[in-house]
């Protein structure tokens, strides 16, 4: 347990150390972009934070899998925590693109844009899934249920993607994309601000899942007392 | 086979058995179909390109209202344990009341398309090719549609939580590719026209039914 504590204290140490780093490399490192200008420096969070919610899903994907398989609460534990990280950081993904694309392509949201839609889809998906396990009557219906809609929904992410390619044909893009080529300098701090985001999303995840085993603890020990 | 075809027409046979429940899908079907040419009587609208999410929105409505009871039935009756008990696999309920659903659903959705070529007066080229997309949709909705309600009979305020589970998964996969190939056959194509789609479609539906069927055990299970 000690050594456990120390090791999350060193992964957030680092998380802080290289978020800190990555704010220095996208504000002052690099240079602005040669036709959006300063704007375009939200950019490296922006895909570090749409990164980090396709990853945390991806996760609870696979702890779903596992738990159906092994019917161990751990997993579903883990799948839990990891939405929730996934919706934040998928809502800062939201809002920081949003505040991007309202300079460079005058409009705050493109529907036709299947990057968007995708991400849109899958908060939808997983604030569903909140409220699938809001509503469940018992632990273990609520893991069962859970990990079998996380399932679900993690399927439909290709198909809702090949849907929506489809459907553009005919809605072609209006406004054309103004991105230009990335300097080495900017793709740098982008890989670093995915890495920083990604660990801290390593220890925000360790911190998820102490907090939900000391509330299922707490909960035991309610019952015992006869609360 | 034969527990799926039991189990289909033990399904029938409720469905059926209670006339006032089918009345009221017909008679919410029309409700849906009505509200919307109110809706839109106040605009100036060109049918033939809002027409076909019109007509999805209406069966996907029309097509939920008929889903949610099929798990909850069993539960509030009493009957789940039986029928969980009965020597089949629980995939075979799964088969049963997922064909059973799919039969509802394309019965009230002729039924709204009846509705909704009154409302909303069009020419359709190629009407056979609508019947299939509409077909070859209706078996993705019923598939995944037949799932969630499992799910959410299990669930506290399970009439909310089949919408709200439903919508995210169906809306954005299965109804969007059959409103883009609707939207295609009522601008004058033919199916050889909207091949993509339906190809498409088709993964879906192949996809939700295998879902389905590895799936269903865990949900019924607790």
């Amino acid at each position: 347990m000690m050594l456990k504590n120390n090791l999350k204290f060193v992964i957030l140490g680092f998380a802080v150390i290289l978020t800190l780093i990555s704010i220095y490399l996208a504000l002052i490192y690099t240079p602005s972009h040669e036709t959006m200008g300063d704007v375009q420096r939200i950019f490296y969070f922006h895909v570090a934070s749409a990164w980090v919610s396709y990853l945390a899903f991806g996760v609870t994907f696979f702890a779903g899998l596992l738990y159906l398989k092994s019917k161990d609460f751990k997993w579903d534990t883990i799948a839990f925590s990891s939405v929730e990280i996934g919706i934040i950081f998928c809502t800062l993904g939201i809002i920081t693109g949003s505040l991007w694309a309202k300079p460079v392509w005058g409009v705050f949201w493109r529907w036709e844009d299947f990057k968007l839609f995708i991400t849109l889809v899958l908060w939808f998906i997983f604030i569903a899934y909140l409220a699938l396990r809001a509503n469940a009557k018992s632990r273990t219906s609520k893991a069962n249920l859970s990990a079998v809609f996380g399932i679900i929904g993690f399927v439909c992410i290709p198909f809702s993607f090949g849907a929506n390619r489809i459907w553009q044909q005919y809605h072609p893009t209006i406004l054309a994309s103004s991105e230009g080529s990335l300097q080495a300098s900017m793709a740098f701090a982008l890989v670093f601000a995915v890495f920083a985001f990604t660990i801290l999303y390593i220890y925000l995840l360790l911190a998820k899942v102490d907090i939900e085993k000391m509330k299922e603890i707490i909960d035991k020990i309610k019952q015992q007392v006869g609360g | 086979m034969k527990a799926v075809k039991a189990i289909f027409l033990k399904e029938l046979m409720v469905e059926f058995r209670n006339k006032q429940m089918i009345n009221s899908y017909l008679i919410l079907s029309l409700m849906i179909l009505a509200s919307f040419r109110f809706a839109f009587s106040f605009i100036d609208f060109s049918i033939s390109q809002l027409a076909s999410p019109i007509l999805w929105i209406s069966f996907f409505f029309a097509g939920m209202f008929s889903l949610s009871p099929t798990y909850k039935r069993e539960i509030e009756q009493g009957t789940r344990e039986a029928l969980l008990f009965a020597p089949i696999s629980v995939s075979t309920i799964y088969f049963g009341k997922f064909l059973a659903n799919l039969l509802v659903i394309l019965c009230l959705e002729l039924f709204i398309m009846l509705l909704f070529f009154v409302f909303f007066p069009l020419n359709i080229p190629d009407f056979l090719a609508l019947l299939t997309v509409v077909a070859i949709g209706t078996i993705g909705i019923a598939a995944l549609g037949n799932i969630i309600s499992a799910i959410s009979s299990n669930l506290a305020q399970s009439e909310v939580m089949l919408p709200v589970l439903l919508i995210p998964v169906l809306l954005f996969t299965i109804i969007i590719s059959s409103i883009s190939a609707t939207s295609e056959l009522f601008a004058g194509g033919n199916l050889l026209d909207v091949m993509q789609e339906v190809r498409f479609i088709l993964a879906f539906d192949v996809v939700f039914i295998a879902v389905g069927y590895l799936l269903i055990d865990y949900i019924l299970e607790d």
